[in-house]
């Protein structure tokens, strides 16, 4: 038996007041365990991206409750919510969020500096590692603005690396790539989870979800279904992508 | 359309509206006030000068006169319209009680006279010339201000009672740096009072033709006529006059130079930020085929709406204020009759303000050319922006925190950015350090040394001859008194180069004895040798060994330059000599002594009061404080002032950069929050952003302050009279405190300006 990572059990969220008031997150219950590689689909406006704020804490929650590691995250400050996901989490988002001033070695290496520059050495010499591992070596210096779209979403992806997370949240992480490089960073993905990080990813693409191994189905607000696949070996994607679209056609999405 | 664009943006950046708005109002407000100011300054001072029939010449006399000399010079010269001899009757402030207060104190030399018959009138408050009956006293209009007496009181001039009637406004005399006072009397009076002061005469003046006042003055100084004492122009009237409403309005323009600079400033921060705001908009627009004027006008109806509301707000702050600072004006010389004039110049000099805002923004939005509309929606941001400092990298970073690191990084790469708000920050320094320098300098005791006066104790002066050997007799046997010099002032007639004479006035004695500061050259140790104050040196065009030629008992004589030294008493126009004359009349004796014991000082200053009842015993710092007392209050307030508006500035501005910051790099920080980074952590980095832009707007502030400060002061100052300026800096305040009150408010406006990034959500403003 998996141990439970994350517990999220009647999460209420919603958006705007009064008439107009709209629970983006309708009372949606999820448990993602440890190692475990998720996906999240859905239509745009289902709920599936506020989902994913609300797991990590970057966004608060009307009612329900989120337990990481034990803890309740939905109850604590936002002191305590940064720090867990600067050592717990990592993140990769659609657009590549980095900081226009600073060169992309710098970028990576960011969260594993705040109040710690004595170690700047063994920091920077993690961060070429994974830069290595992920195929940009040799752009550390470059300006963010210097590089490929592909080039930028790996190193976003070794940002989301650099503190040893215990899962990686992934927003879209290949919706602005072509399907090469998107399938390049899944390779990473997969790569990573198969060291034991727990990933969710966010997506409407079934390519995407086939290479996980448990997809959720959300619309308007709730989990409608889920589907549980085996641990991707590299071997028959098409079956796995013909099974999720059988299954997404199933249940109207 | 323009409309609706233009409140929503309003509505979405208040706090920053706002504030620009202030600038442009203040801004307009300040251009508009000294419009105002000039008009009804020089309308108020051509109609009591009219009015008064100032004269165009005058020579103050004291001593003996011989009027049908003078009567027949008038009468001989082509270009004398009227003349007269005005009697003022100088008495001593102890001899003066108005109400309850005795004029002892006073600084001022206050006189008697009665009303002139063909010009130099004294005016009642409403312009009219005065007709005073007997047992009714007209108080200079001064002692209004100062709230010395009222109408109705009882006064008593040396034991004869009067009644103050009105106060008067005196054409000549009206200005504090004039230094006599006129009261007028009824003529049966002044005769009966007459014999109770010091006679002196004020042979006047009205010329045909004015512009020839310059070979009427040589042709008087030639003919030998009475001039013991100043002589005065219409033009140094007009100028003593203006003098003090004059640097009001100078430094009112100053200080709305500044702020117009401040809000341009402002209005550029502000753009250029909305500009990278709106990139994608822009792109767009430029996409979908509008023009770049198209795109401009949006930009500019906003900001030509916030400059028109920040005019008229100004304009109307303008007409309320225009009353406080033109009481004194209105008090000293009357209403102008042109205020509609004035109004219509303020608003002109508002519309100037408008219309350079407008052409600000229109310079400023140019850079819509270079935005690339591809690029503008592709990356949504700018990508010409070029990140400087590269090799300040994070990697390489071992002095910083984090935080600060990324703080300085920003400023450093984004330099343009801040430029704005560190030249605003440097000017604040700047007018915060200045004043204070200024005023540091002239009060320290140092400065003495501009004033043309030796180091000793006390001083004793008095402007009659023959007393003074009676001082010098007790002084000589004073055992407390460790040594003294004797030096009397006397005017002589000097050949200038055109062949025709004029006054200076030399102080004669050892000068050895209390050596005072050189410019150039030295002290005059032998009889052919003469020292002269800077502004006399100037005039006359004399350097250190050039020769001046003087009249001495008769005869022509020449005397050799022997130094410049600084001096701001006595209009700043003196000479030291140390030859014998016998001949001519003294018009004071200084005698200047220094004491064993200097706490004696203050008992020695009371004893010799006591003792010498005809002259003036002053403690030195005392006279300093005298002399130089108003300006030096001026100052002061001043210098206090400016530190509030600097503040001020820095609090509003810091304020203003630092919302606009906090909304401009929303994106920014919900990278740094996403990625595990507190709301601490990210108001530390624009902590450290604000200090570090303060730190170098503070250095060069104060070292802009130190030269080209001490540049403007040393101008100021040497108008009159002192050479070679340095600041005194008094280094604990502003080295010190004045940083730190700047860090002060730097730090609070910052705490304020970003406690909104709590306030920003992540999922609202990452795209997924």
């Amino acid at each position: 038996m998996m141990k439970k990572m994350i517990i999220g059990k009647n999460i209420v969220k919603s958006y705007g007041n009064g008439d107009e008031q709209r629970n983006v997150l309708d009372g949606v219950s999820v448990e993602i365990n440890e190692g475990e590689f998720v996906s999240v689909m859905g239509p745009s406006g289902s709920g599936k991206s506020t989902l994913m704020f609300s797991l990590s804490g970057m966004d608060g929650i009307d009612r329900g409750k989120i337990v990481f590691e034990g803890m309740d995250i939905s109850a604590v400050g936002d002191n305590e919510l940064s720090n867990i996901r600067r050592t717990k989490m990592g993140f990769v988002f659609q657009q590549p969020t980095m900081l226009k001033n600073l060169n992309i070695l710098d970028n990576i290496i960011l969260p594993s500096m705040r109040g710690n520059r004595k170690n700047t050495a063994k920091i920077t010499e993690k961060a070429r590692a994974l830069m290595k591992r992920v195929g940009i070596a040799g752009l550390e210096k470059r300006d963010i603005i210097q590089v490929s779209g592909g080039q930028l979403q790996r190193a976003g992806i070794c940002r989301a690396l650099m503190n040893n997370p215990k899962i990686i949240f992934g927003d879209e992480p290949t919706g602005a790539l072509n399907s090469k490089s998107a399938h390049e960073i899944m390779d990473i993905f997969s790569e990573i989870n198969a060291n034991g990080t727990a990933c969710m990813l966010v997506t409407h693409d079934a390519k995407i979800a086939a290479r996980t191994e448990r997809i959720m189905f959300m619309r308007d607000g709730k989990i409608v279904s889920e589907l549980k696949l085996p641990k991707f070996d590299g071997k028959d994607i098409d079956g796995r992508v013909e099974t999720v679209t059988v299954k997404m056609r199933d249940i109207g999405i | 359309m323009y409309f609706r664009i233009i409140r929503n943006d309003i509505l979405r950046s208040k706090v920053i509206t706002l504030t620009t708005m202030i600038f442009v109002s203040a801004a307009a407000m300040l251009v508009s006030l000294a419009a105002i100011l000039i008009i009804n300054l020089s309308g108020a001072l051509d109609t009591l000068m009219t009015q008064a029939k100032t004269p165009h010449f005058m020579q103050m006399h004291s001593g003996e006169i011989d009027t049908a000399r003078l009567k027949s010079f008038a009468e001989q010269h082509k270009n004398v319209e009227e003349y007269q001899v005005v009697e003022f009757l100088g008495m001593d402030g102890s001899e003066i009680i108005l109400g309850d207060h005795s004029l002892s104190n006073s600084v001022q030399d206050n006189g008697f006279s009665v009303q002139n018959e063909k010009f130099d009138y004294l005016l009642d408050l409403n312009g009219n010339i005065i007709n005073v009956s007997d047992g009714e006293l007209y108080v200079p209009v001064t002692y209004m201000k100062e709230k010395t007496t009222s109408i109705g009181e009882k006064a008593i001039i040396n034991g004869k009672e009067f009644t103050v009637a009105g106060f008067l406004r005196d054409s000549t005399m009206n200005s504090s740096l004039s230094a006599s006072k006129r009261f007028l009397v009824s003529s049966n009076d002044f005769a009966e009072i007459k014999d109770l002061g010091s006679i002196e005469y004020l042979i006047e003046f009205r010329l045909k033709d004015f512009s020839e006042i310059g070979e009427f003055e040589t042709a008087y100084a030639s003919a030998g006529l009475e001039a013991n004492g100043p002589s005065v122009t219409y033009t140094l009237f007009k100028t003593m006059n203006a003098i003090s409403d004059g640097m009001m309005i100078a430094v009112i323009l100053l200080v709305s130079a500044l702020v117009v600079t401040i809000a341009f400033m402002c209005i550029r921060f502000t753009l250029l930020a909305k500009i990278e705001d709106d990139y994608r908009e822009i792109g767009v627009m430029k996409a979908i085929g509008l023009r770049i004027s198209d795109i401009k006008k949006i930009y500019l109806a906003k900001y030509a709406s916030l400059a028109a509301a920040g005019s008229i707000l100004g304009f109307i702050f303008s007409l309320m204020f225009q009353g406080m600072l033109l009481e004194n004006i209105r008090l000293y010389m009357g209403e102008d009759e042109n205020t509609s004039l004035a109004v219509s110049v303020g608003l002109i000099g508002i519309l100037l303000v408008f219309i350079s805002i407008v052409a600000f923004v229109n310079v400023v939005l140019n850079r819509f050319r270079k935005i690339s509309a591809a690029q503008a929606i592709r990356f949504g941001s700018s990508q010409e922006m070029k990140p400087g400092a590269k090799h300040f990298s994070l990697s390489n970073n071992n002095l910083f925190t984090t935080n600060i690191f990324l703080g300085i990084k920003d400023v450093l790469a984004r330099k343009k950015l801040y430029a704005t708000s560190l030249v605003v920050l440097i000017i604040s320094a700047f007018i915060m350090i200045v004043p204070q320098n200024l005023y540091n300098t002239i009060s320290s005791k140092s400065f003495i040394q501009y004033m043309g006066i030796g180091d000793y104790d006390l001083r004793i002066q008095t402007s009659s001859s023959a007393k003074t050997d009676d001082i010098v007799t007790l002084i000589d046997s004073d055992s407390d008194i460790s040594r003294y010099a004797v030096l009397t002032t006397k005017t002589f007639k000097l050949k200038t180069s055109n062949e025709s004479e004029e006054n200076i006035k030399v102080e004669l004695g050892d000068h050895s004895a209390f050596p005072i500061e050189y410019s150039e050259g030295s002290a005059p140790s032998r009889d052919n040798e003469i020292a002269l104050s800077t502004i006399n040196a100037d005039e006359l065009n004399k350097k250190v060994g050039d020769v001046i030629t003087m009249v001495i008992e008769g005869k022509e004589k020449d005397l050799t330059v022997s130094g410049i030294y600084s001096d701001v008493t006595n209009g700043g126009k003196t000479a030291k000599a140390v030859f014998i004359d016998n001949s001519a009349k003294a018009m004071w004796t200084i005698v200047c002594v220094e004491l064993y014991n200097k706490s004696l000082v203050e008992s020695k200053v009371s004893g010799f009061s006591n003792k010498f009842d005809f002259a003036k015993t002053s403690d030195i710092d005392e006279f300093v404080s005298q002399t130089l007392g108003s300006t030096i209050s001026s100052i002061e307030m001043a210098s206090y002032a400016s530190i509030v508006v600097a503040l001020v500035i820095t609090v509003l501005v810091t304020l203003l950069f630092m919302k606009m910051l906090v909304a401009k790099d929303r994106y920014s920080i919900v990278i740094m929050k996403a990625i595990g980074f507190t709301i601490s952590d990210i108001r530390a980095q624009y902590f450290s952003r604000s200090v570090f832009v303060l730190i170098v707007g503070i250095f060069l502030g104060t070292l802009l302050a130190n030269t080209l400060g001490e540049v403007l002061a040393g101008v100021l100052i040497s108008s009159f009279g002192a050479s070679s300026f340095n600041f005194n800096v008094n280094p604990i305040t502003a080295y010190l405190l004045s940083p730190l009150m700047m860090i002060f408010a730097v730090l609070i406006s910052t705490m304020i300006g970003t406690s909104g990034t709590g306030k920003i959500k992540i999922s609202e403003n990452i795209k997924g």
